[in-house]
């Protein structure tokens, strides 16, 4: 009898449900219809390009920059794939194995020789062949046996950033030049107490770029490297003494607590707040660090080098960097869009946005509206060279992550240093 | 991967739901699925909803026709159709791919693999990291599936205290959801936010003196772990917590008057007449968590990827990096299905377990 | 007698009074651990970014401001994310819902060969870990036309609420006498018909039950939602989260802004359901 009660009770919630799942129902597959229809239609082309890079650039700038090339070239329309700069990656590896890599992707240096021994992203010098591009123009180009694949579009120095306020109240005058410099100026302003600490250093190993923009940069800032033939070469005295450093460093406390897990955002935003003095980060963080910190008074200044070092500096760098899909069945077109990406005033704008450096060797970033910093920063990049030996290496994130763990285990005391470099060195080896 | 499937008997139910209990001994019908049990001390009320439909058993197929026959047999196919074809297509058929990746190498980085038996195998299970892998995401799991069970019944239980008033309980009901709200990728920058050495929970522990200096939560080797598993039983204790509610509220009240007419404390009320009402929820609620949490991946890579020092690597990050990082997919694939036949096993523990009792 | 009944009642009541007092005290301990969070996350939300990290932290910042829901509810992209899940969540529960009732009425109702297998099948699936099968599904799902549609991500995260659905809904039907649909029968009804008029009316709260947890399961997926799509346009809320997590900083209060609005459709279905969800799990799932 409850039952009974209880179905005239409920038929009426009863009918609601059936009403909403049909609508639902209805609605996810009009929704479909719409959601599906991405490939391409008619006689045009459409291309996808994966990238990180619209997500960093001001709203709506980098659509515009798009526009602009789908009006000059009709027939062709680029549809923008946006991810954070970490899930671009796993996108791709997935759609590399499946064959359904977008036309252009953008690249790390990183990822290069993986993808392309993976035959995932299309050989650049036959495109440019056939283009009959001429690559002179190109700063750099990211290759693997001889071939390139990717070119970099925008390039991101990684100087040393200083608080000169707080380099000021420690007793500091010169921004440090020489790494004896560097560490008596991270261990004053550690001095200063109230939790300030002279350097941030990320080792977090899920995104463990910390190992090229903040440990090995030290090296190439010295002239050093990683390598010998192509081969690891990490054993070596050069790469000890930069280990030394930042041990000693964590040692006297002078580096920011949770380094083990820091990620680069949190060094920027330990900077930004004031809470260490110096950091080796990327110079387009310079409008980030003044839109959140106005007040914050900061310079920028190459590396610190070795005591009496003399040579050219290497300054270490990230790219924005664009390939084509192997995969991709209009290869032509794909190519014609980074032609166009790599254009003069193309270039120029995009970096000027981007707070980067041009690939293109003729365009000049424009510095009239930005910080006097960057014109700065422009002279450190054109005195030095460019340096960073893990673009192009295989497996190159996990060499990092390795290099990474070895440091943990340093900087816990669980190894020593020499045996730390062994170990780097022989599990290097091993993925060569 | 078809796992070991305990021997036949009329019973079905132990083997579909972690949430249903066995028959009740008094009423066996080979006929009807044993499914409606109601446990052995459920409310007369319960029962007699539940015990009619043993009397009516349904007619006895052998009398009708044969194509009446088959057509009968058809018809719950017809009704698992939908089901059936969804988990075959999207479940068994990736399984089988993952194991056939795990017997080759290079596999998807190059176009033709070559088979390489065990090997793969082999070399996981000598992995240091493995076994790393293993030890922490068995603390992890153990140490969230006991906070979540005592947080969720400690939390059920007064708020379902009849000294509440409505609103006073709607109230704080309402706040002791809240963790479950939130997606675990805000929770992990959430707690990355609050964590951090200079963070809001350092601030409040140093202000009321119980911390001396700013502490790694998360970057020391010393407290990474047991910083994620807090993380973890804050996210999930409010499912525990509504379910063991729903099951308090599903208790008989007579069962608690009978108990203060034996003159029973409130201790022994809660050892004799709570517990072993609950036992169906807490043993099916265990099981999800152990299988939610061996699952977690979002929040470890979030917070700590692993690190430092491997002292939060989990069985689901190690997989990851293999895959991501390393483009071992082979490997990757190998270990995925070792932690598959882990958690096989143990469910298979739990439906054995609950076809005895 | 009078007075010792009397004493031993005002003492009760005394008791009943302390308990309370620690009742309540408790409670609130309980809800400062479950609710402190969330109140940090709405005070970073109404933060200017800059002021998220300072020393000492504030709960309150001196310039409150809005600024964050501003941005995020008027960027057409990310009003999209919200859509996205919408749809797909919705899509996914009331798809998981009918399947979940036609197999459980089956599971419930009948008896027939290869049942226990079917079981032990649904129950392995809970178990198997994601992870694993990002890389598959991939392919499958270019494969079959569906990535980066509604309908790839519909199905895939059906694959992942439909064994615990069926579950629930299973011993929710094994509650209801047996005698309900049978005696419609008699009057020459099918079972198909004793399912939709009998059983499913009366299911309503095991139906929320298992609606409401599905509906949650949907709306948090990150891993699939993340594979499976790649244009801005089919982005689910959780992934526009990570979104405004750029490779150089950390748009706080943004991403914490864009959380509470995600959360607040969960809150008030919860809100509204809650009795019925709570009453569902009681009836059905846990206790049958």
């Amino acid at each position: 009898m409850s039952a009974v009660s209880g179905v005239r009770k409920a038929v009426r919630p009863g009918r609601l449900f059936g009403i909403v799942t049909t609508a639902a129902v209805i609605g996810a597959l009009a929704a479909c219809g719409s959601g599906s229809g991405s490939a391409a239609s008619g006689g045009d082309v459409k291309l996808e390009f994966a990238q990180w890079w619209a997500a960093e650039l001001p709203d709506g700038a980098f659509d515009k920059i798009v526009a602009d090339f789908e009006a000059q070239n009709p027939g062709i329309t680029v549809e923008l794939v946006t991810a954070p700069y970490a899930s671009t990656k796993q996108q791709l590896v997935s759609g590399a194995a499946s064959r359904t890599l977008p036309d252009v992707v953008g690249l790390d240096g990183a990822w290069v020789n993986d993808f392309s021994q993976q035959g995932a992203i299309a050989n650049l010098s036959d495109l440019m062949k056939d283009a009959g591009y001429d690559e002179s123009q190109l700063a750099s180009q990211i290759q693997v046996d001889g071939s390139t694949y990717m070119i970099p579009v925008v390039n991101f120095v990684y100087p040393l950033f200083v608080n000169t306020d707080l380099l000021k109240e420690a007793g500091v005058n010169e921004v440090p030049s020489t790494r004896t410099e560097f560490v008596e100026a991270a261990k004053k302003i550690s001095a200063l107490g109230d939790n300030k600490k002279g350097w941030a250093l990320p080792l977090d190993t899920s995104a463990p770029n910390g190992a090229q923009n903040d440990v090995m940069s030290w090296l190439w800032a010295s002239g050093g490297s990683m390598l010998a033939d192509g081969k690891p070469n990490v054993n070596t005295p050069e790469v000890k003494s930069v280990i030394d450093m930042i041990k000693g460093l964590t040692d006297a406390d002078a580096v920011a607590p949770g380094y083990l897990t820091m990620k680069e955002q949190d060094k920027v935003e330990k900077f930004t707040t004031g809470q260490i003095g110096m950091m080796v980060d990327s110079l387009a963080h310079i409008n980030l660090i003044k839109e959140n910190a106005p007040d914050l008074n900061f310079e920028v200044a190459a590396i610190p080098a070795t005591d009496g070092y003399t040579g050219k500096r290497g300054i270490p760098y990230a790219s924005w960097g664009i390939g084509v899909a192997d995969s991709s069945e209009h290869q032509a077109e794909a190519f014609k869009f980074v032609e166009y990406l790599m254009s003069k005033d193309v270039n120029a704008q995009l970096s000027t946005l981007a707070n980067g450096f041009p690939g293109n060797t003729a365009s000049k970033p424009d510095f009239s509206d930005s910080d006097p910093k960057f014109e700065e920063a422009f002279t450190i990049y054109q005195d030095g060279t460019p340096a960073n030996e893990f673009t192009g290496l295989p497996k190159s994130e996990d060499l990092m992550r390795t290099l990474n763990e070895q440091l943990q285990a340093v900087l816990t005391g669980k190894t020593s240093v020499d045996d730390a470099l062994k170990n780097t060195q022989d599990n290097w080896a091993s993925v060569f | 991967m078809e796992p070991a499937h305990p021997t036949a008997g009329p019973s079905v139910s132990p083997s579909l739901s972690p949430s249903v209990s066995p028959a009740p001994q008094s009423a066996p019908d080979p006929a009807f699925p044993a499914g409606p049990a109601p446990t052995s001390s459920i409310s007369t009320l319960t029962l007699t909803r539940t015990a009619s439909p043993q009397e009516n058993p349904p007619p006895r197929p052998a009398r009708m026709p044969w194509a009446t026959r088959v057509a009968r047999r058809l018809v719950p196919f017809g009704y698992l159709t939908p089901t059936i074809v969804l988990l075959f297509v999207l479940m068994v058929v990736p399984i089988v791919m993952v194991i056939s990746y795990s017997f080759k190498d290079n596999v998807i980085v190059e176009r033709n693999p070559v088979l390489v038996g065990f090997a793969n195998y082999t070399q996981i299970l000598t992995d240091p990291n493995f076994r790393t892998a293993l030890k922490n995401t068995a603390i992890f799991i153990v140490g969230s599936m006991g906070a979540h069970l005592v947080l969720g019944l400690v939390f059920a239980m007064m708020l379902n205290s009849p000294l509440l008033g409505p609103l006073t309980r709607s109230v704080f009901r309402v706040l002791y959801i809240l963790p479950w709200l939130f997606t675990i990728a805000v929770v992990a920058v959430l707690w990355r936010l609050m964590l951090d050495p200079a963070g809001v929970v350092n601030y409040v522990l140093e202000a009321a003196h119980l911390i001396d200096g700013q502490v790694d939560w998360l970057a020391s080797p010393a407290t990474a772990l047991w910083a994620v598993l807090f993380i973890n039983i804050w996210s999930g204790y409010p499912f525990f917590m509504i379910s063991i509610l729903a099951g308090l509220q599903g208790i008989p009240t007579d069962l608690y008057e009978a108990a203060a007419v034996d003159g029973a404390g409130p201790w022994h009320t809660f050892w004799n007449v709570t517990i072993p009402q609950l036992r169906p929820i807490l043993l099916s609620m265990a099981v999800l968590d152990l299988i939610w949490t061996s699952q977690q991946f979002a929040l470890i890579w979030m917070t700590t990827g692993g690190g430092p020092l491997n002292s939060t690597e989990m069985l689901s990050t190690y997989v990851y990096k293999q895959a991501f990082s390393s483009y071992e997919f082979g490997l990757a694939s190998a270990a995925a299905v070792i932690v598959l036949l882990l958690t096989m096993l143990l469910a298979f523990f739990y439906v054995r377990q609950q076809r005895e009792r | 007698m009078t007075t010792v009944t009397t004493t031993s009642f005002i003492r009760r009541r005394r008791k009943q009074r302390l308990t309370k007092v620690a009742l309540i005290t408790g409670l609130s301990l309980g809800a400062v651990f479950a609710a402190a969070p969330v109140l940090w996350m709405l005070s970073t939300s109404l933060k200017p970014n800059g002021e998220v990290m300072a020393t000492p932290p504030k709960l309150i910042s001196g310039n409150v401001s809005f600024a964050a829901y501003t941005t995020v509810l008027t960027d057409p992209d990310k009003l999209r994310f919200f859509i996205n899940s919408y749809v797909v969540a919705l899509a996914v529960t009331a798809l998981t819902l009918l399947v979940a009732i036609l197999a459980a009425y089956a599971f419930s109702r009948y008896e027939f060969r290869g049942k226990r297998l079917v079981n032990v099948v649904i129950v392995s699936v809970q178990a198997v870990p994601p992870i694993t099968l990002v890389i598959p599904y991939f392919g499958l799902m270019v494969s079959m036309g569906l990535y980066n549609t509604y309908p790839g991500l519909i199905i895939t995260h059906m694959v992942f609420t439909l064994p615990y659905a069926i579950i629930m809904m299973t011993a929710y039907f094994n509650t209801l006498p047996r005698e309900l649909d049978e005696a419609v029968k008699v009057d020459g009804a099918t079972g198909w018909t004793a399912l939709w008029r009998i059983l499913v009316p009366i299911s309503v709260p095991g139906m929320i039950a298992v609606g409401v947890y599905t509906f949650m399961i949907s709306w948090n997926e990150y891993l699939f939602a993340l594979t499976l799509t790649r244009t801005d346009d089919m982005r689910t809320v959780p992934i526009g989260i990570q979104l405004l997590m750029g490779q150089h900083s950390y748009q706080w209060n943004e991403m914490m802004a864009m959380s509470i609005l995600g959360s607040i459709p969960v809150l008030v279905l919860f809100l509204i359901f809650q009795r019925r969800f709570i009453g569902g799990l009681s009836a059905g799932a846990v206790k049958a």
